[in-house]
């Protein structure tokens, strides 16, 4: 091959490129869907292997380096938790005339019928421009495209692709990502965009409404794609201009995508679809 | 044989680029922060999986070059949201440009690699962004441009000369592993039955 001459290198290089040419064609008409499912079993496996060990011992060097900022964090902290039993109490006599409400009402909340399926982040997007993280669970363990995707802190993403073994997540902090959401206090309605930042950005609300900083944002529910009342985010700064049409809030997450290990599908959840309305 | 190893390493580049790479850089940023704030709150990548294939390719032959690049290109794929063969294209046309370069400037190839990776980094993220782009996804060009382009230009460029060692060892070991089988063999044969 050495001696390859300049029509042969270039030949060579068409053939290499109709060859790839032809896979994305079959890939993007699902026809290498299980192969590629089989195929990549393995580098899932190994990413999630590495994840592992390299989340653990990120854990520990932060611990280190972070030890006189968590001093500070802690006092904070406890100063925050004894207003926050202060809360507590008042809340939990909110909740018991909640609940007594409910039962008169016989009204189930949505959230508490879902069924939730645990999976591991076994590797993040490689192209660097999405965002999106890739779970150890698929086809079969029941996994569909556009289940919401959730931790103990709030909305992740959706599934974006199954593979049998393995799903894509689109996570909400993706520029593509649009969630529709309302804010707890006022319930304002808004909907949630990604930014290349990172950061989550509440639009589309309207001027009318009152945006508290602080005030936590959950999902709606409207458009059919995530069940609502799963929190979002806490608002941290609101943007509001005379010529523009909507006022917009900026609202941190309370999930460090950067170092999710295990997440929640929602697997008894089904998008609905509105195209025919 | 460099064609077999091909998947492993390359496998293995694409694991650790998913994995331990963004860990990695996370806590080097943090760690540095005050020393480098251009790379605070950015999202830079290390592409590990394409300096493999870049490195492989300044001193191999064309044919080898392409098939690392094509494979590191599905290792790639098979971890990302664009379809299978699309990064497969990209590192081919990298590795055929490198490759006809390099052949020119063998003399100065640890400049010419320092000198590739930021500019072979701003071609693959506007081929990523194109192809997105194609698959129905919008992007704020000058936001990716500040927080993704940059910083990942950074990374790489500190990177290659490492892998290129790396991969350089490799290409010695197999090149060694050759020549030498045949010159033991020889002493083994005159040992035991003399001249």
């Amino acid at each position: 091959m050495r001696l390859l001459g300049r029509p042969g290198r270039f030949l060579l290089l068409i053939l290499m490129l109709s060859l790839c040419g032809g896979l994305m064609a079959l890939s993007l008409s699902g026809a290498l869907t299980s192969v590629e499912g089989v195929a990549a079993a393995p580098l899932h496996g190994l990413s999630g292997l590495f994840t592992r060990i390299s989340l653990s011992f990120n854990a520990a060097f932060e611990e280190l380096n972070n030890l006189g900022r968590l001093r500070d964090r802690i006092a904070e902290l406890e100063e925050q938790l004894a207003r926050r039993q202060v809360e507590l109490i008042q809340l939990r006599e909110a909740a018991r005339d909640y609940d007594r409400l409910v039962s008169l009402l016989s009204y189930t909340s949505a959230l508490e019928n879902q069924e939730f399926l645990t999976a591991d982040v076994i590797a993040v997007e490689q192209t660097g421009i999405s965002r999106s993280i890739i779970i150890n669970r698929g086809t079969r363990d029941g996994i569909a495209v556009g289940m919401p995707v959730t931790s103990d802190l709030g909305l992740v993403g959706r599934i974006r692709s199954v593979s049998a073994n393995a799903s894509q997540v689109q996570l909400i902090n993706d520029e593509n990502s649009a969630v529709s959401s309302r804010l707890q206090t006022t319930r304002g309605h808004g909907s949630i965009i990604g930014q290349a930042s990172g950061v989550l950005r509440l639009t589309m609300i309207d001027l009318d409404e009152e945006i508290i900083q602080g005030d936590l944002v959950i999902t709606s529910g409207l458009g059919g794609n995530f069940p609502s009342d799963i929190v979002v985010g806490q608002v941290t700064s609101i943007r509001q201009f005379e010529f523009e049409l909507f006022q917009e809030a900026e609202v941190r997450s309370l999930i460090d995508f950067d170092t999710l290990e295990f997440v929640l599908v929602i697997t008894s959840f089904e998008p609905i679809d509105l195209g025919v309305f | 044989m460099a064609r077999y190893l091909s998947i492993a390493i390359l496998g293995l580049a694409a694991a650790l680029s998913a994995s331990i790479a963004p860990q990695f850089l996370e806590f080097a940023v943090s760690l540095l922060g005050n020393i480098t704030p251009v790379l605070d709150n950015t999202r830079g990548q290390l592409s590990l999986v394409m300096l493999v294939a870049l490195c492989w390719s300044i001193r191999a032959d064309l044919a080898d070059a392409l098939i690392w690049a094509f494979v590191g290109g599905l290792m790639v794929d098979m971890l990302s949201i664009l379809p299978l063969g699309a990064t497969s294209a990209a590192f081919i046309l990298i590795v055929f440009a490198v490759n006809g370069i390099a052949r020119q400037l063998f003399r100065v190839r640890l400049l010419f690699l320092v000198v590739a990776a930021p500019i072979v980094t701003l071609f693959l993220t506007t081929y990523n962004l194109a192809a997105l782009a194609l698959l129905g996804n919008t992007y704020d060009i000058p936001s990716v441009l500040r927080l993704i382009l940059i910083p990942s230009m950074i990374y790489n460029l500190l990177a290659v000369l490492p892998v290129y060692a790396i991969v350089r060892m490799i290409q010695r070991r197999l090149e060694g592993g050759l020549q030498i089988a045949p010159q033991r063999l020889t002493q083994w044969i005159e040992a035991r039955y003399g001249e």
